[in-house]
């Protein structure tokens, strides 16, 4: 790309400039601004960080963000149109002064900017600043409010334009856009080059595609985390014509009817867009030229953005929304001095919009979620201490927050759960993980054609409504520990030794095929068998092998050997659909909420979220716990399958679910399993990484088997980028302390405004990189190297930020330094991008070459 | 500034205290006047410290002291009489229980060990525990008890237990009358220090865990005083840089080190002091204060002196002491290097290490599984499950148990001499191993182990492929050694490095091998030098009783203990020290998560006496004064909430001086309290309800300041020293009512009887009847024993 652009923007500038009357008639080199910045209150020192481009000292210094873009309405005044000769200096000189005299005469008189070719002069000079958008409904044949009253002023075209005019029109219109474009297209050929290259199953491809199949398969499955993401792929493997009958076994070859080209296609696409959200950013947060060069070269060859981008993974939607939102937050408070007008409304929407995106596709999205609350607090905590603002207006800025920071990312995100439930209504893996009554309503699952009402006799399974309850399950194993009886646990992979058969007392009369039925109700007292063992739900005073407070649990004895110590009370707790359990009498199936007490201990049949050890083969433990405590949901449990053929099968119909219930249970689960992925002591896990190693990219992430004769990827940061934005955050630790610590002497080396948005920026980065960065040091659970790639963002925005603050924006440095700056990093940057591409590439055919001779390269390539 | 307006500054002192001149109370003052003052505070501070380095002690006299403070004998009266109470509190029945009492079982034993100058490992480090051996060897204890199960009686044993356990009754009663001193010091009320010493006095946590063998008295002791001298040095701001100043500030620094070598916890005691340190700097930085940035340079390194240095000197003194007390070998020395474990006398190191020479035949044990290196004829299976096919060479695993297939001989692989030290193998020699059963020599290729693909398989050679004969060679590289140095049985930690690829030699044991390898564990090359677990030993040396080896010298008497620096051996103990901390996640039945300490929802059963007698002890907090605590804690946050609030919309609800009493006194107790709470969040090793007593101590402070902002409006002021500078202030003298002193006769009376209700499950005496337990357990989430 040619990039000379930077200073032909400034060019566009002057022109601009010339067009618009001045506001006041002394020169400021403010005066051209129509708006005023929150964040500078005094215009004085303005404008922020611009640097001349050269020594003319008429050519005026701007800063444009996209508002002042957008209001001023892009182009500069094409000379074919205004001056219908090209203009030579003088005349354009005299124009303006022109200008400036007809201009004074109407004192303080602001202007709006125009879209229309040639019209801008005619306007300046007729029209009064109210009358822009009647100007703007007449130009467009639309009748403004005033019934066509500026009609006359519409200038008649002058059939002058010629094809070269318009087309210099054109080329002048995409000039400003034209690093975004070509960007854009790099980063569509970076990401797109040799996609396919790889034909197998790749790294967590086995995971997230699989998912994505069961979208299309429609049956109910488990996962950590949120739909939305895995709904993407799956919608992408729809619109592949992908059928959904492949499982993804990992470092699988892909079958002919698998367009996996196709969907790591689609699923790239948000991975390209991190490029010109970039750049978008870096225009958003006022970084020089220079700056957004930078941002923007480091986004698009990073190699490990790039790698991640590639597959049918998560990660590329997860840093796409986490761009969107710091982005659209960045045009939010560009939007602050015009609240509660459209553009306001539009951003603050967006941000939220984008909040409730990124937490529905990780939870990682949370983090950034995080810092735009502590930006909102903080505005709003400012706002509390502005003593003119009137209660009405702080309480409307409080209300629009609660809309579009609350409600409109909540409802995103359980819409995404709603469509999640809508879609998959099939029986699937993940029925265990969902309460009795939900699974009821999935297709293929036998449990509302159950029989409703239990009795003795009943086989039954019953569920824990604990948050990630499971089955009461009992195998052949002992206990090592304890009594050494037969293991009882909660489990929840379904098979026949969850079963249990309801049984009177050993007192009582045995059950007589051919009499009575006997229902089961509150307060009877009753055996549990389980069917596949034969033995008894036993309790006694043994400790319990974790929970050393409760009693143990076991299963003993058979049909003829037992005690009273077998005896359970069943009390009845509710029933969520008939209520509390006075308005019934007989226990229900899948709806009623029992618990068991030990008739003799009178301790409650509990399966908290204790683990057992390896020899229990990590299930959840099972006890009596001595503490009555009536709340404790770990103590309910439910009749979930039940079979009995002397009685009536149900009916759907009197099963109901509500959403909310569902939804929760559902978040409830995946907190359970996400805080249960620990690393386990015992196994090497030789992927997974350490926080303390991600800033200094100590290693980087095979990301798929390095056999012999297959294509590999290396997940691998690219390392000057990675350690220049590390080493930024220390330095900006070391900013912020100096300039702190000259306040404090009273020595003050920023113009008004400048330190507000040093501030400002510097939350943003630092702020968002240590929200997304500390909680990994306090998590448990096992940790890749990939969670450090949203992270990564902030601390790259920081570079850019302090290249701006040191060199770019410094009025220190010559233009000749600067440049000379900029070339190395952006050289650094691109060229161990080129250095390492193979990691990402793999456009030399390694086939056949082993893994050890990889390793070799990398050695060779090691900086 | 001219010497003129020090004249005038002089002139304008205080009259000297024997003549009366009671100053108006703030609240008769004009308002005008009150906001004179307000602005003439700030001035006050700009003058002191300006005059700071013209300043000479001489001008400190009386006449400066504030009299604010009353008569100190009263106050010496008070601070006896707090002692004798809590003294009373702790050494009643003391006795009780004549066993050994929860963690007594560790810290009786390591006083045991001192005694006995056994080397012993633990995660505190060692003054508490030093204190403790003290106060037995003055008694005449001998350390012959080993305090193995709680409830294990003393007297059988012979224990001289109530000598042991007075020392940390005395530390603990202490512990009140130091923080009625902190409260005096701040500038409360006498009945307000009253309160917050009764908040900390009458509490069954701080009695039952400071009448037992226990650091936790020490610590707590300790952290106080830090906090002491603190104050009184904060106070002394406008004489810098007097005796005093020094002094107070030394004080400071040692008591903050004599926490922190007691427990680890007494790094928050640091952050502590050290926020308000770095806070206070930055005050001395502003310009206002009018100090040329020398002279804040000048404090910077004073407090950096006293607070950094002399901290870490103590620290270090402590250590050295530890070092000098046990030069014995014993139970810690598995957790040391083999460097640390030759210091000590009577080490199996230096009793039984030996050089290793070539042809000698030795057992290598690997150290993190205790296995040795083995092998056998059978074979790796040509091809495995999962289709990657093997060498099918002869297996090599490891073997837990003793076997003659674990005999290698060692042989070189360069010229070595007939006899002499040309023999002895050295650091970095390359060798070969020979397997004695099966005359096959060691080696690993370019072959995935069984289980791992990523490492290298082992198998030997058996001398008829010449290429593989480049495989057998191994390279010696011993830890922590030089060149040249001998390869030592039993000391040396070594890798063995494969000399073609760079591999270590490795075994582990999840997974272990199938049954074709009988289920031994697998040995394989790991690519990961660092990795720690790749570490040998030559378990020893096997001798042919038939074969006398001329190359060996006959054996030598037995060696000296070597001797270490200090600096090693104490930054090898921190590192082990820290990492077995945080290695200490077992669960335990007794353990609790912060949350639920300041509410006291958890307690801890520390000893159960016998059946009949149903008597037990059960570490839980008083409950009236702990929830009184959490209750002064949210009121000042309230407070502070409210008053920023209203800040911000530009009100001043809370008149000046008070406020700044409410955010620097109050702060900096709130700030304690936080420091000594929060962090545990973070922690995962197991956590107890003890560890919440430091963080208690700190909020009964809180509760003390709330109290007073809330029953009084005025406050003592000012309660800094003043210095030669300091222009005088209008003072005011805190009013005490009625009301005030009645608000805490009733609390104490409340205290009190919460106290005595529990005082059976403290003392664990008498006991209780399965009713009377039921009644005790206040809460249900209390784990009470003989409750049916």
């Amino acid at each position: 790309m040619s990039f000379p652009s930077a200073s032909s923007h400034l060019h566009i500038n002057t022109n601009t400039a010339n067009t618009r009357p001045s506001r006041s008639a002394s020169p400021s080199p403010t005066r051209d601004r129509d708006w005023v910045d929150v964040y500078a209150p005094n215009e004085a020192g303005l404008p922020l960080y611009k640097a001349r481009t050269s020594n003319n000292p008429q050519q005026p210094m701007e800063v444009i963000d996209s508002s002042t873009a957008r209001r001023r309405g892009g182009g500069p005044v094409v000379d074919a149109f205004a001056q219908p000769s090209s203009a030579s200096d003088d005349e354009e000189a005299r124009r303006r002064a022109e200008e400036e005299e007809d201009d004074g005469g109407k004192g303080e008189k602001s202007s709006w900017p125009v879209t229309g070719i040639g019209m801008e002069e005619q306007f300046n000079q007729t029209i009064k600043p109210s009358g822009r958008r009647e100007f703007e409904a007449v130009g467009t044949g639309r009748k403004g409010k005033d019934g066509g009253k500026w009609d006359k002023l519409i200038p008649e075209r002058r059939p002058a334009a010629t094809w070269t005019a318009v087309l210099r029109e054109v080329a002048q219109d995409i000039k400003p856009h034209i690093p975004l474009i070509v960007y854009t297209f790099l980063s569509l050929f970076t990401r797109l080059y040799r996609i396919g290259a790889n034909n197998s199953v790749v790294w967590d491809e086995a995971h997230f595609g699989k998912f994505g199949a069961f979208y299309l398969n429609r049956t109910f499955f488990f996962d950590v985390h949120p739909p939305l993401g895995k709904m993407l792929v799956g919608l992408a493997g729809a619109l592949t014509g992908f059928n959904g009958s492949f499982d993804y076994p990992s470092g699988a070859v892909y079958p002919e009817h698998v367009p996996y080209r196709a969907m790591r296609v689609l699923l790239a696409l948000p991975g390209i867009a991190m490029v010109p959200l970039a750049w978008g950013t870096a225009v958003e947060l006022r970084f020089s030229k220079w700056s957004q060069h930078i941002v923007t070269l480091m986004t698009l060859c990073d190699l490990a953005w790039l790698v991640i981008s590639r597959f049918v993974l998560l990660d590329s939607m997860l840093l796409f929304f986490t761009f969107t939102t710091v982005y659209f937050l960045a045009c939010f408070n560009n939007q602050q001095r015009r609240p509660f007008e459209e553009e306001w409304w539009v951003f603050l929407a967006l941000t939220g919009i984008s909040i409730g995106c990124v937490a529905s596709v990780k939870w990682v999205g949370l983090f950034v979620t995080a810092l735009v609350g502590i930006y909102t607090a903080e505005d709003l905590w400012n706002k509390f201490g502005d003593l003119k603002m009137p209660l009405r207006t702080y309480i409307r800025h409080w209300i629009a927050r609660i809309l579009c920071l609350i409600v409109i990312p909540f409802c995103t995100y359980a819409l995404c759960f709603k469509i999640h439930f809508l879609i998959l209504n099939r029986s699937g893996g993940g029925d265990s993980q969902m309460s009795s009554l939900f699974q009821a309503h999935l297709e293929g699952n036998d449990f509302a054609r159950n029989p409703l009402e239990p009795a003795f006799g009943s086989k039954l399974t019953l569920k824990n409504m604990g948050y990630g309850g499971g089955l009461l399950h009992s195998h052949v194993q002992t206990y090592p520990v304890g009594s050494q009886q037969q293991q009882v646990t909660c489990y929840h992979y379904k098979d026949e030794n969850n079963e249990w058969i309801v049984t009177p007392t050993w007192e009582a009369d045995p059950i007589d095929p051919n009499g009575d039925i006997v229902h089961l109700k509150h307060g009877d007292t009753m055996r549990l068998v389980h069917a596949s063992t034969g033995r008894n739900l036993h309790s006694h005073a043994v400790v319990a092998p974790v929970s050393k407070l409760n009693n143990e649990v076991s299963a003993y004895g058979n049909a003829t050997v037992g005690d009273s110590n077998d005896y359970w009370v069943v009390e009845v707790v509710d029933d969520f659909l008939r209520g509390s359990r006075t308005k019934f009498e007989r226990i229900h199936s899948l709806s009623t909420r029992l618990r068991f007490k030990h008739l003799n201990s009178g301790c409650y049949l509990v399966a908290s979220n204790a683990i057992l050890p390896q020899w229990g083969f990590k299930q959840v433990e099972v006890s009596c716990d001595k503490n009555n405590n009536p709340k404790d949901e770990h103590t309910y449990w439910n009749i979930e399958s039940h079979w009995n053929d002397r009685l009536p099968a149900g009916d759907q119909k009197l099963y109901r679910s509500p959403f909310f219930r569902d939804f929760w249970h559902l978040n409830v689960a995946m907190m359970t399993s996400n805080n249960a992925l620990v690393p386990d002591a015992d196994k090497e896990d030789t992927i997974a990484s350490g926080p303390f190693e991600w800033p200094f990219l100590w290693n980087g992430m095979r990301m798929n088997g390095w056999q012999d004769n297959g294509i590999k990827y290396y997940l691998l940061g690219n390392a000057v980028t990675w350690w220049m934005a590390s080493a930024s955050l220390a330095v900006w630790v070391g900013t912020i302390m100096w300039h702190l610590g000259r306040f404090q002497r009273k020595i003050n080396d920023f113009a008004p405004g400048e330190w507000n948005q040093f501030l400002y920026v510097s939350k943003i980065a630092f702020g968002g990189w240590a929200f997304h960065y500390i909680p990994f040091l306090i998590m448990g659970r096992v940790t890749y190297l990939h969670h450090y790639l949203p992270t990564l963002w902030f601390s790259v925005i920081m570079v850019g930020f302090l290249l701006d603050h040191f060199v770019f924006k410094s009025r220190r440095w010559t233009l000749r330094t600067k440049w000379i700056v900029f070339t190395l990093v952006a050289g650094a940057v691109v060229g161990t991008f080129l250095w390492f591409r193979e990691c990402a590439w793999v456009s030399r055919d390694r086939q056949g070459s082993q893994a050890s001779q990889v390793e070799e390269e990398l050695e060779h390539l090691r900086l | 500034m001219s010497s003129a307006t020090q004249q005038d500054r002089l002139l304008h002192r205080k009259p000297p205290p024997n003549t009366p001149s009671p100053a108006p109370p703030f609240s008769a003052l004009p308002l005008s006047a009150r906001h004179q003052d307000s602005r003439l505070d700030k001035r006050d501070d700009d003058f002191a410290t300006a005059q700071a380095s013209s300043k000479s002690t001489s001008l400190l006299d009386k006449g400066f002291e504030d009299d604010v403070k009353d008569n100190p004998r009263i106050e010496w009266l008070f601070a006896g009489l707090i002692f004798l109470l809590a003294a009373a509190f702790r050494f009643w029945r003391i006795d009780h229980p004549a066993g050994v009492v929860f963690d007594e079982v560790h810290f009786g034993k390591f006083a045991s060990y001192y005694i006995r100058r056994e080397f012993f490992f633990d995660v505190h480090p060692p003054l508490a525990k030093l204190l403790l051996a003290f106060a037995g060897w003055v008694i005449g204890y001998d350390g012959h008890y080993e305090f193995e199960n709680i409830g294990e009686s003393y007297v059988d044993n012979k224990v001289p237990y109530i000598g042991l356990r007075v020392l940390p009754a005395i530390l603990g009663s202490l512990v009140p009358p130091v923080v009625y001193g902190i409260m005096r010091e701040s500038g409360y009320p006498r009945i307000v220090g009253v309160l917050s010493a009764a908040l900390v006095l009458i509490d069954n946590a701080h009695v039952t865990q400071t009448r037992l063998i226990l650091l936790d008295a020490p610590l707590v002791l300790f952290m106080s005083i830090a906090f002491y001298s603190y104050i009184r040095f904060h106070k002394l701001r406008y004489s810098e840089f007097t005796k005093p100043w020094w002094t107070w500030m030394i004080l400071t620094g040692v008591f903050l080190s004599l926490t922190i070598s007691c427990k680890m916890v007494g790094l928050f005691a640091f952050c502590t002091v050290g926020t308000a340190v770095v806070i206070d700097l930055w005050n001395l930085l502003d310009i206002k204060r009018g100090l040329t940035i020398e002279h804040v340079a000048k404090h910077f390194a004073a407090r950096a002196f006293g607070l950094i240095f002399v901290p870490a000197v103590v620290y270090l003194f402590w250590f050295w002491v530890h070092f000098t007390v046990l030069n014995r070998s014993g139970t810690g020395d598995e957790f040391m290097s083999p460097a640390f474990q030759q210091t000590l006398l009577d080490s199996p190191l230096t009793l039984n290490a030996e050089e290793i020479r070539y042809y000698d035949t030795i057992v290598l044990q690997h150290r993190g599984t205790k296995a040795f290196l083995h092998s056998h004829v059978d074979r790796y299976p040509l091809k495995y499950d999962d289709g990657r096919i093997s060498s099918a060479g002869q297996q090599v695993t490891a073997y837990k148990f003793n076997d003659t297939n674990n005999h290698w001989i060692v042989e070189p692989t360069k010229e070595i001499p007939e006899t002499g030290r040309g023999r002895v193998v050295r650091q970095h020699d390359i060798i070969t191993l020979r397997h004695v059963m099966t005359n096959t020599t060691l080696l690993t290729h370019d072959v995935a182990c069984p289980t791992l693909a990523t490492n290298t398989e082992f198998t030997t050679w058996d001398g008829v492929n010449e290429e593989q004969e480049q495989d057998t060679r191994f390279k010696i590289e011993i830890d922590d050694a030089h060149e040249g140095q001998q390869w030592m049985t039993k000391s040396s930690h070594f890798q063995l490095v494969h000399v073609g690829t760079r591999v270590a030699m490795w075994t582990h044991q999840d997974p272990l091998l199938p049954d074709w390898a009988f289920k031994q564990q697998e040995v394989n090359g790991n690519k990961n030098l660092k990795d720690k677990s790749t570490f040998w030993v030559v378990d020893e040396i096997i001798k042919d009783p038939n074969v006398t080896d001329r190359a060996r010298p006959p054996p030598k008497e037995p060696k000296k203990v070597k001797s270490m620096n200090f600096f090693r051996k104490f930054f090898e103990l921190q590192i082990a020290m820290l990492q077995h901390n945080a290695g200490l996640t077992d669960s335990h039945p007794y353990a609790s998560g912060p949350i639920n300490w300041p509410f006291l929802l958890a307690g801890i059963s520390f000893w159960t006496g016998a059946g009949e007698l149903r008597q037990q002890v059960y570490m839980v907090g008083n409950p009236v004064s702990w929830w009184l605590c959490v209750v002064a804690l949210s009121v000042f946050v309230g407070v502070i909430g409210a008053d920023q609030l209203a800040q911000r919309r530009g009100m001043t609800p809370i008149p000046k001086a008070t406020r700044n009493r409410l955010y620097n006194s109050g702060g900096f107790f709130m700030l304690a309290w936080l420091y000594h709470y929060l962090p545990f969040f973070s922690m995962s090793r197991q956590l107890f309800l003890h560890h919440y007593l430091p963080a208690h101590l700190c909020s009964a402070l809180v509760a003390g300041a709330v109290f007073h902002f809330i029953a009084s409006e005025t406050i003592n002021y000012p309660i800094s020293v003043a210095g030669p500078t300091t222009r005088r202030r209008p003072r005011q003298v805190a009013e005490v009512g009625k009301g005030m002193v009645v608000a805490v006769a009733v609390i104490v009376v409340a205290l009190l009887a919460g106290y005595l209700f529990l005082a059976p499950l403290t003392y664990g005496f008498p006991g209780l009847d399965p009713e009377q337990v039921n009644r005790r357990r206040i809460l249900s989430t209390w784990t009470l024993h003989y409750a049916k």
